[in-house]
């Protein structure tokens, strides 16, 4: 039995990724090594992600039809692939949680006297109720708020170019090799390698061939960030790299005629949307990648126990905000390196060696 | 606090186990009961002031401990 029967455009597709991609991203990436190279640091990035990305479309083109779990079955067998499973689940359900958290922690400091939970729980259930309605309506959210953030994005561009002095995104040989890419290794990790979640959606494509166009999203969606990350340092320079939420502190700046004043709040706006995106598709993922494991026949009744147990994670993932940037720098690389890349490609590979799927897929669309 | 914690898990119950029952898709309710009660236990002590270690820390522990 088909656990969800909502079906995407590959278009929609493209505004889902670019939504992943770029909601965190916009905000706060660990690029603190790179100093004023964030930038080259994020386009390197992407050439990584494309290769991470062209190792999922490999596998969902292979395997049509089939989401992540039914693919660790397929080729590791029962026991082995559900293990496997639980591990990526797992992944999946910590994801959302630190998302979720990072995502609180933005709103207090712009609202310092209400309670992180407050957001948490506020959050939690709006995702859980597009969680609830299917992928479809996931994906449709996802063409109103990213067409916004797009327009709202080149406005904050706009409006900063006044502000902006491109010498300061100069000299170009102030940062170690090493530093170089350990920033956009973990820019990587954090952004584009977390696109692993949308094995879970190829499956729901219209045609499945169109999950090549992921590759598109990712690249645009990259210059997006690192078209941010440049503006952020032509404007602010080197005192960026003390802040926790650098496009947030950027936007600060903004003074057009003592009229347009105190822009940070447009950052907000994309924060919001975007991770609302982020929390769903990871949520989504989570929730029908645990029904197809225990081969249930809806995943409607998981969705609020799983918010749950999402928000209280959240709560409990660490202490304070400071906390974050040298984990995202040192161990969330490490600690992703089998779910986005290791897995993946063992699975890809024994896939082509085997020469699976033996059966003809004329009976694919 | 916690009352309102025990309040949000029978509004849950509510919406969702008529549905299942009468559907009968007792493996799916099965699952549901069980996903709740470690939901339940994990917010019960949160709302109580347990202190729980830092999820993160945990894992650095743990990758530091593998990679040694």
């Amino acid at each position: 039995m088909n656990l969800e029967t909502g079906k995407i455009p590959g278009y929609q597709l493209i505004f889902l990724i670019m939504g992943f991609v770029s909601s965190l991203s916009m905000l706060f990436l660990p690029t603190q090594p790179a100093k004023n190279l964030a930038w080259l640091a994020i386009l390197v990035s992407i050439i990584e992600g494309l290769l991470f990305a062209s190792i999922y479309t490999a596998l969902a083109l292979r395997f049509p039809g089939k989401t992540l779990v039914e693919i660790n079955e397929f080729i590791l067998g029962p026991l082995v692939g559900k293990i496997v499973s639980l591990g990526f689940l797992w992944y999946f359900l910590h994801l959302a949680s630190l998302h979720l958290r990072n995502y609180g922690d933005f709103f207090t400091i712009v609202y310092p006297e209400t309670p992180l939970i407050v957001f948490l729980i506020a959050t939690i259930f709006v995702c859980a109720l597009a969680v609830k309605n299917g992928i479809e309506v996931i994906a449709r959210c996802s063409i109103l708020l990213v067409s916004l953030i797009i327009f709202l994005y080149f406005f904050d561009l706009f409006i900063l170019l006044k502000e902006m002095d491109l010498s300061k995104l100069l000299p170009l040989r102030n940062v170690s090799v090493q530093d170089f890419f350990k920033a956009s290794n973990a820019v990587n990790s954090v952004s584009f390698g977390e696109t692993i979640i949308f094995m879970m959606i190829f499956p729901f494509l219209n045609k499945y061939v169109e999950a090549r166009k992921s590759l598109l999203a990712i690249i645009i969606a990259g210059l997006l960030i690192a078209i941010s990350a440049a503006r952020n340092t032509a404007v602010m320079g080197d005192l960026l790299s003390i802040f926790q939420y650098p496009t947030y502190e950027t936007l600060k700046i903004v003074d057009v005629g003592d009229f347009l004043t105190r822009m940070e709040i447009v950052v907000s706006i994309n924060f919001i949307s975007m991770g609302f995106l982020k929390i769903s598709i990871l949520y989504y993922g989570l929730v029908l990648g645990t029904a197809q494991l225990l081969k249930l026949r809806t995943y409607h009744p998981l969705v609020f126990p799983f918010g749950v147990i999402i928000t209280v994670l959240g709560v409990i993932n660490y202490g304070a905000i400071s906390e974050l940037i040298p984990f995202a720098l040192e161990i969330y690389p490490l600690y992703s390196f089998p779910f986005e890349i290791g897995i993946p490609l063992f699975l890809l590979v024994t896939a082509v060696v085997r020469g699976l799927p033996k059966k003809t897929k004329g009976d694919q669309i | 606090m916690i009352s309102l914690v025990i309040l949000t898990f029978l509004g849950i119950i509510a919406i969702e186990v008529p549905g299942l029952i009468r559907k009968k898709y007792w493996k799916e309710l099965i699952v549901f009961l069980l996903l709740l009660f470690i939901a339940f236990i994990a917010s019960i002590l949160l709302a109580m002031g347990f202190e729980f270690p830092s999820l993160i820390k945990g894992i650095e522990i743990l990758i530091k401990y593998i990679l040694r």
